[in-house]
């Protein structure tokens, strides 16, 4: 009887087109969109190579500090290029810079070196800092001579001090040591909460399965609750075929987003499968909470699982990701209760950090979540009689 | 009137969708705009960066801090478990220095010692880069002169005052333009998802088949039925778009009092007459409810992805651009990006933008006709 019930509770959600909608390819479609829209934004925003013109007079010619400085940062061959320099006049200067074709431009005066940009921002900002500093080895330059006079040196020979300040600050070297972690990529976070959305989405699988057996819900309950089978095997088949229907949708979404999309999840599959039948069991239990626990009808038990699926995933992420920061900063407590939120931090542990502490304290939390809801179920599923329906 | 009646019954039922569609855009437009105000001087970009100091908070380490201070962000984060790493992930800071023990010490005595650093490797944090090398650089080259703390600082402080002159040409009033794009931009996936989403519903339960049959077997003349049910969508969809115009007055503020926000107005005005004939459309080849629900999802998310309302345009592929040409909502947003950047108005300038809003009507067009035809063929073959 169990295996006929668990066959038929199969049957039943595959032929269910809405169901598989929500539940299957909606997660897929989004996840396509997201990668569309999402895929550039890092690449984007790292520092890119920043297009400035000189304006090509004389004052400009004849300093040759300036001059060398921007050979070297507009240089193409050169890694440390910061620069796409155009050398033109002030007219055609003044033009790119109205069609937005550079960041800004540079004029340099006779008493004064200026810097032309049409907004603020941070390309701006970096031509300005960096023209600052080569204004400011250009005070070093005369500091170190003067320093040299002033030591009594008589013969003085220009170019050798030239030569040799040129050399001091060629030489001051910054030792910097980069320690950060290598998984930076904040859109991931985009898809682990796509992966909770469809984890807790199969609510709804259960939720219809439930129905299918409660005789208050359809006829076809009315018709399993007459029949002579005890009540526990009923509802074990069918929310076991709808826990292993969600779980067929999820792989569907891993392979997709694993083979098509290039997300990366971290190494661990092992590790990646267990949070992921952790994730399913949260939101099979509450498609059951649900479909047990209120009484109404089956649309606005769709509805409640829904809406309570968008604003979990709202905050853990999925429009936007600084929520879950906000959220995790200042009021921990509600994504230490949020099953999506759990799910999201899961991955993003096994994904950003290497130890597994607060991976297992994600998952631990969601099998305690799933427990307490199936208990009150059970609760309110046991012992059900109607007198009249 | 028993049309109308019956629009507006349909309608108080289903007002929830319109309300939580409001509310997303009130909560987007809202939390995406930090108040600022309106600059036209430069201002230099600043980056957000955390100085964690091991070293005795004195001399030299004291001034580099200082420095830091003047020239970035400084935010401030409680050095425990997680926190620092997830600052750095969530991007609530782009750079974060350690300065470890005794730095100044070894530093003075020539050692050159190493700085750890955290980055998360944007254009902000290599903004944060460059200043901080700025400084070591600087005390480096002073150090090699004269080992005197003092003297060094002092010969810093003083080189670093030396500054380039710079100034802006642009007379718009960039911040709050942005604000504005940003607001119709988003306004894009409200106009569609509510707009279209509640008048498929309301199209779908006046075509019911039972109701239907009602409606084709009374009295009423079908003409004057159809140009009810039309007039009344139309006049919710140019109530829901004035609402959204009222509400970007209060949230973007004066800036829509100018010709540019005179130029929003009417671009979003093309576009909701536009998002009316797609509604019509949707709503004469489907009726199944559920299916429309899917439907609209695809369609609003869909646009609203691959066009830009929710991710800057300029960080879009090129490739997905190219498809996003299919849909009205690109050339909506192109326009809102134009009008940003609009420093003159005139014939020449506006150009673009009726060429873009004539697409939009095309594409209106192309959606009645469509919508026309389904409608007829269905009539017939009942």
């Amino acid at each position: 009887m169990f295996l006929h019930n668990f066959k038929y509770s199969f049957l039943t959600l595959f032929r269910n087109k809405m169901l598989i909608f929500w539940t299957f390819a909606f997660p897929i479609i989004l996840a396509t969109f997201f990668m569309m829209a999402f895929s550039n934004i890092e690449k984007k925003e790292q520092l890119d190579i920043i297009d400035i013109a000189i304006v090509e007079n004389e004052e400009f010619t004849n300093n040759k500090i300036l001059n060398e400085a921007f050979k070297v940062l507009g240089d193409k061959n050169s890694k440390e290029q910061l620069f796409n320099i155009k050398y033109t006049k002030l007219e055609d200067a003044k033009k790119l810079l109205t069609d937005g074709e550079i960041s800004g431009y540079l004029l340099v005066k006779k008493e004064s070196t200026e810097v032309i940009v049409s907004t603020s921002g941070v390309n701006q900002t970096i031509l300005k800092q960096v023209t600052d500093e080569i204004i400011q080895n250009q005070k070093i330059m005369e500091k170190i001579v003067e320093n040299e006079t002033v030591n009594g040196i008589y013969n003085i020979d220009y170019n050798k001090i030239y030569e040799n300040a040129i050399k001091t600050i060629n030489e001051a070297e910054v030792r910097l040591e980069n320690v950060s972690n290598k998984n930076l990529s904040y859109t991931m976070i985009e898809f682990y909460s796509l992966i909770a959305m469809a984890c807790l989405y199969g609510g709804i699988l259960g939720l219809s399965s439930i129905n299918e057996v409660q005789a208050n819900m359809s006829n076809n309950g009315k018709r399993v609750q007459v029949s002579p089978v005890s009540k526990s095997k009923i509802i074990l088949g069918s929310t076991l075929a709808s826990y292993i229907a969600q779980l067929i949708g999820l792989a569907i979404l891993f392979i997709y987003t694993v083979f098509v999309l290039k997300i990366d999840y971290g190494s661990n599959l092992l590790l990646i499968i267990l949070l992921s039948l952790v994730g399913s069991l949260a939101g099979l239990s509450i498609g059951i909470l649900v479909g047990s626990g209120f009484k109404t009808n089956e649309n606005a038990k769709t509805g409640i699982i829904l809406s309570y699926t968008m604003f979990c995933c709202f905050l853990s992420g999925m429009m936007g990701i600084t929520m879950k920061y906000i959220i995790d900063k200042n009021i921990p407590i509600i994504n230490k209760l949020n099953p999506a939120s759990m799910i999201v931090d899961g991955f993003y542990s096994l994904y950003y950090y290497d130890t597994l502490d607060r991976y297992f304290f994600n998952v631990i939390s969601l099998v305690i979540f799933a427990c307490i809801l199936i208990l009150i179920s059970i609760y309110s599923l046991r012992r059900q009689k109607y007198d009249s329906i | 009137m028993t049309v109308f009646n019956t629009f507006l019954k349909i309608l108080n039922k289903n007002k929830f969708i319109i309300i939580m569609y409001t509310v997303i855009l009130i909560t987007f437009a809202g939390f995406n705009m930090k108040t600022s105000d309106n600059r036209l001087s430069f201002v230099s970009s600043k980056p957000d960066v955390l100085v964690i100091n091991n070293d005795e908070n004195i001399g030299l380490t004291k001034d580099l801090i200082e420095y830091i201070n003047k020239n970035t962000n400084i935010i401030d984060i409680e050095d425990k478990k997680d926190n620092i790493n997830d600052a750095l992930f969530y991007r609530e800071v782009n750079y974060i220095i350690y300065i470890p023990k005794n730095y100044r010490k070894d530093f003075l005595n020539g050692l050159n010692p190493k700085l750890k650093i955290k980055t998360t490797g944007d254009y902000q944090a290599s903004l944060a880069e460059i200043i901080l090398s700025r400084y070591i650089k600087l005390a480096n080259i002073y150090l090699n002169i004269n080992n005197n703390e003092d003297e060094i600082i002092k010969n810093i402080n003083e080189t670093l005052k030396s500054k380039t002159n710079i100034s802006v040409t642009s007379k718009l009033d960039t911040n709050n333009l942005s604000k504005a794009t940003y607001y119709y931009n988003f306004a894009n996936y409200s106009i569609l998802a509510g707009c279209v989403y509640v008048i498929c519903l309301i199209l779908s339960s006046f075509r019911e088949e039972k109701i239907r049959k009602r409606t084709v077997i009374s009295s009423t003349n079908m003409r004057k039925y159809n140009r009810c049910l039309m007039l009344s969508n139309s006049l919710l969809a140019i109530f829901l778009w004035l609402f959204y115009v009222l509400l970007s007055f209060i949230i973007v503020g004066n800036i829509m009092f100018s010709i540019h926000g005179l130029l929003y107005i009417i671009n979003s005005f093309i576009f909701t007459i536009c998002a009316l004939s797609l509604a019509f459309l949707i709503g004469n080849i489907i009726t199944n409810k559920n299916a429309i629900n899917g439907i609209v999802n695809v369609v609003s998310l869909g646009s609203s992805f691959l066009c830009g309302a929710f991710v800057p345009i300029e960080y879009i592929p090129n490739s997905v651009l190219l498809i996003a040409h299919i849909f009205p909502s690109y050339w909506y947003i192109q326009n809102n990006e134009i009008i940003k950047t609009l420093e003159v108005v005139n014939i020449d300038t506006l150009k673009v933008i009726f060429i873009n809003i004539s697409v939009i009507i095309g594409f209106m067009m192309l959606f009645t006709i469509i919508s026309n035809i389904i409608s007829k063929r269905k009539t017939k073959t009942k």
